[in-house]
This record gives structure tokens, sequence and C-alpha cells, in this order.
């Protein structure tokens, strides 16, 4: 059986998810104990921002995946290309969920963004900020939506969805010439350039501005390595849970296996660059720089350390054995903690710095006030999350309907299905 | 250990060929002293029912001692034996230490796996291991008997065996 169907059941389960997401999101609209709660709402604000951010990216990693491996004549992944394009095509909702941002950027809803505030650019006002003036040519609503909505939709519309709908032709095409895939590899190694370079200016945009006096030039990596960790743990999950349904027969543990070692090998990528990017501001001790560890380190400590529990200690060592590797319940039990662990690592990203720059602009200085929802993952955050989670997977398997698991036309698939990891 | 030991070889032209061999051998019942590749067969191994290797734990423990020898010995430098103030920073700064414990962490794994390897395997500098045939390093696959003070009987069993699966060459050799 290779072509999925969205069963009754799950579609209750996925909808059930997103209510209580909505539910939870619209909690965090009114129990909101941040400054000026009652007028931009803060805490709904950054959650939003934090799980389209983290979705979407999930979505942008595996496109990039895609074409990473067809550039790199991978074969091992033709058996799981499938998951990797639903997923990929999630970033026409991405579009949507930045466009609520921007539009509240644009009207004021929210304070997410220091730099969008009023006057903060203009000589003589009272918020006048010479560092953000000297970046407005970048820090703007303009360029902002100008590059949210150009690079995704350059991603979705130039990229995402011709890929998708060449591999379907290509499921169709009863030739043996390749034409197709030729094609598709252009189109792949067309986006990886563009990938490199879009993607960090965007993850500059909707998460590093969040401190606009802040910088670092790793963060973008970071970033990225985050998104790529969670996508290859939510593969994982997911052909876990297809294969528990009796589809995608062609996955071995061999495939498992395989995605066990990047889910390994990327978890160590990312405590490399998290610890790169902390020594190095550290130990330079430049004021500008060390206040954005030095915030979290003091006053968050569960989000600093749990981070690195969660994201590197836990997948180091149970990961580290062959087996573990093989075996779907420890796999799966480590995609679920990473999943989550970076999603946290995202939300101690945004939240503290959103809630500096809030209590910044007052005027006051010295530690932060305790706030909920800012401080760690409340039941509220992890009922958004569940909401978001849904909303992605009641989307991916709507895509999965349309088109068979089975890329049976693909050059790389007998290979794939032969693969011995 | 034994001082010297008598073998009975064949030698066979491809894998394919080894691999049906060492099936019948396992069917028959016969006892392979060991199998000669000059590459890498896979499925082999379990064949010829050799458990997982347990090398990697070893590297695991070596790594660890790196870790911790790295760890303590700068800790106790900087912070009993001489301590001094780097840029303005404590005298126990575990951000400074973290690269030094992972690359004696990597050292240590490594070197410890390759001494423990070569001392299980009886190689190293100044050791001579005697080749069944130096085709073996090339082209050739081989499966080996030991047959010391097998008779006849048994001898020809095995040559047949070698003869009925393939092999290309059949010979003896005193290791």
């Amino acid at each position: 059986m290779n072509q999925f169907t969205f069963e009754g059941k799950e579609k209750s389960v996925l909808i059930g998810g997103m209510v209580l997401g909505v539910v939870c999101l619209a909690l965090s609209f009114f129990m909101d104990g941040s400054p000026h709660a009652g007028e931009i709402h803060s805490r709904f604000w950054t959650n939003f921002l934090h799980n389209t951010v983290f979705f979407t990216g999930i979505a942008f990693v595996s496109l990039f995946a895609i074409c990473a491996a067809i550039s790199a004549y991978a074969g091992w992944y033709a058996v799981i290309k499938r998951i990797w394009e639903a997923y990929s095509l999630f970033l026409i909702v991405g579009i949507v969920l930045m466009l609520v941002i921007i539009a509240g950027i644009w009207g004021h809803f929210h304070h997410i963004y220091h730099w969008a505030g009023e006057g903060v650019t203009t000589i003589g006002s009272d918020n006048y900020d010479k560092v953000i003036d000297g970046k407005s040519g970048f820090l703007n609503p303009t360029f902002y939506t100008l590059a949210t909505v150009g690079f995704l939709g350059l991603w979705y519309f130039a990229f995402a969805r011709p890929i998708r709908s060449m591999s379907i032709t290509e499921d169709k095409s009863g030739t043996a010439d390749y034409a197709i895939h030729r094609k598709i590899k252009i189109y792949a190694a067309t986006f990886l350039p563009i990938a490199a370079f879009s993607s960090c200016a965007v993850i500059w945009l909707w998460m590093m501005s969040i401190e606009p006096h802040w910088y670092s030039t790793m963060y973008a990596w970071y970033t990225t390595a985050s998104w790529f960790v969670s996508a290859l743990a939510l593969t994982i999950l997911t052909i876990i849970y297809l294969k528990s349904r009796g589809l995608l027969e062609d996955v071995t543990d061999e495939h498992v296996h395989d995605l066990g070692k990047l889910l390994f090998a990327f978890s160590v990528f990312w405590t490399y660059l998290w610890f790169s990017q902390f020594m190095l501001i550290w130990y330079a001790n430049i004021g500008e720089e060390t206040t954005y560890f030095k915030t979290r380190r003091d006053e968050y400590p569960v989000l600093f350390f749990g981070n690195l529990i969660i994201n590197f200690l836990l997948p180091f060592l149970i990961l580290m054995r062959n087996d573990t590797k093989r075996k779907f319940g420890t796999v799966g039990f480590v995609s679920a903690l990473v999943l989550f662990g970076h999603w946290w690592d995202f939300f101690y990203m945004i939240k503290p710095g959103v809630l500096k720059e809030l209590v910044h602009a007052e005027g006051a200085h010295g530690p932060l006030p305790s706030v909920a929802g800012f401080d760690y993952p409340h039941l509220i955050e992890l009922g958004v999350f569940i909401g978001f989670l849904s909303l992605f997977l009641y989307f991916v398997f709507h895509q999965m309907t349309k088109a068979s698991l089975r890329p049976e036309r693909d050059p790389y698939y007998a290979e794939s299905i032969h693969h011995h990891s | 250990m034994k001082e010297y030991q008598e073998v009975l070889y064949g030698l066979y032209d491809d894998e394919t060929e080894l691999m049906d061999a060492v099936r019948k051998a396992n069917a028959d019942h016969l006892d392979i002293m060991d199998v000669y590749s000059p590459f890498p067969v896979h499925g082999l191994d379990p064949l010829l029912g050799l458990s997982e290797s347990r090398l990697h734990i070893t590297g695991f423990v070596y790594g660890a001692l790196g870790t911790l020898t790295a760890f303590l010995f700068m800790t106790w430098v900087f912070t009993r034996d001489w301590p001094i103030i780097f840029g303005g920073k404590p005298y126990f700064s575990a951000p400074a230490f973290i690269p030094i414990t992972f690359e004696l962490t990597v050292l240590f794994s490594a070197i410890g796996m390759v001494v423990t390897f070569y001392t299980i395997c009886g190689l190293g500098p100044g050791v001579t291991n005697p080749t069944l045939d130096d085709r073996i390093t090339d082209d050739k696959f081989c499966i080996a008997f030991e047959t010391n003070g097998y008779s006849d009987e048994e001898i020809n069993k095995l040559k047949s065996f070698f003869s009925s699966t393939g092999a290309s060459e059949v010979n003896t050799k005193t290791i």
C-alpha cells in the first residue's frame, strides 16, 4: 500500500489539536503580564512568531535537504522523498502566517521589533536610537515585508512547488531518459546558493532583529542547524507513524539508521555552533555582545542549561550507540525529545529578547521582571505548540494524499530500496 | 598458543563464489579458521558468526578518560598550581577549557583505539605476520581451515568441499 489516505480519525485528532492551539493563543492574548500587555499583547505575538518561524523553517530545510540530496547524487533518500516534498509545501502557509506578523508591524499591533517602533529612527524624537537608525536601511518595515514575502514566495513558487509537481509528473512518465530528473537537478542546484543567502537575511529579520543592538555572524547558521535537526526529528517520527499504518514498506531500519546518524551529527553540529557563538562572545567580553548571553544565563538558567541538556547531552549519549539509531523505540524517543528541544531553543532565542527590549524601552535597567510565558514554556505555550504542530501535520497529510508515497520512477528508487547503511 | 599451524586453504575468484562457499561450509558444519579478502565483503560477518566488535566501547572509555584528564588537569593548574588571571576571567573558567577538553577527548579516543586494535590483532612495528598467499591482498578470496592433526580422510573431505564450490586453487601451508 503506497497511497496515503487521510483517515477521519486523524483529521479529528489534528483538528482537535488546532482548536487547542487557537484556544491557547486566545488565552495568551488575555493572560499576559508583560509591559503594556493591554495594547501590544506581547505574549500572544511572541507565541505566534515563535511557532510560525519554527515550522516555516522546517519546511524550508526540508526543501533544502531534497535539493542537497539531488545535487549530491544521493540515492538513499528516494524512499522518503515524498515526506520532505510534503513538508516543503508548508512554505505557503508560512507566507500567510508571516503576513499576519507583517500586518502587525505596519499597524503597530505588536512591539516584537523595537526598530519598527514610532520615532526610533526620527532625529529629535524621544525614542530616537542612533544605533538602530544606522541599521535602518535593513531594519525597516518595507524591507521586512519585501524580504519575507519575496524570499518565502521565491522558495515556494519558484522551487518547492515546481519540484513537487515535476516529481509527481515523473511518476507517470513512461520513458527511461530521466529528462524530468535532469530538470529537477537544475532547479535543485539553483536553489542551494539562493537558499543559503536568502535564509540568512530572513533569519536576521525575523529573529536576530528582536534585539537590534546585538548581532552575531553565527546566528543564521545556528538557527538553520536548529531547523535541520527539527526537520530530521519530525521526519523520523512521521516515518515511524506511517510505518505503523502499514505504509512506506520500502523504508527499512537502514534508512532510519541513516536519518538517526544525521540526527546525531546535526545535534553535535548545532552544539558546535551554539558553543562557538557563546565562547567568542564570552571571551571577548564586549558589553553590547555579552548582554545577550548574560541576560539568558543569569535570569533564565532553566532555558539556558535546559537547552544544552535536551539538545546536546541527551541525544549525544543516547544516539551514540549503533543500535539505538536503528530501533524505532529509541530513535523515536530521541526525535520527540529534540523536536521539543529545538522548539525550546527558539523560545530561548525569541522570548527573553522581546521582554528585554520592552523593559529597556521604558528606560529601566537591571534584572528583568519574571513574566509568565517568557520565563519558560508554560502550558499555554505548549498548547500553542501542539496547535501549530497539528496545523503542520494536517497540511502535510493533506499533501501526501495527492501522490503515491513511492516515487517509483525516480532514477534512484531502486538504489534506495537496497540501501545498506 | 600453538607453535605452528598447518593450514589448508582455497582461493576463489570473486566474492559471490566466496559467500556461497561459506554458506555451504556452514551447512556442512565445517570449522572455518578464517576468511581473507582484499576488501570488506558485505554480509560476510554474520555468515561467519562474528559478533559485533567491542572496539567502540573502548573508544568511549578512552574518550571519557580524555575528557576527565583534560578538564581536571586544567582545573588543577588554573585554580591550585599556577593561578593566573587571563582576560579578567575567573580562575575556574569552564568555557575556556572546553576546546582543549574536546581535543583531548578525540586524541585519547583515537590513539587508544589504534593501540588497542594493534594489540588485539598482533600488529605493530617489527611484527611479521605470515600471509597465506600474496594474491589475497590483491584479487583473490580465500577460505582457510586449520588442519593440525587431521587425518587424510578429513583433509580429503575439505578438498572435495573446495572443488565442489569452485575454488580456483587449493594449497597447504604451515605458518
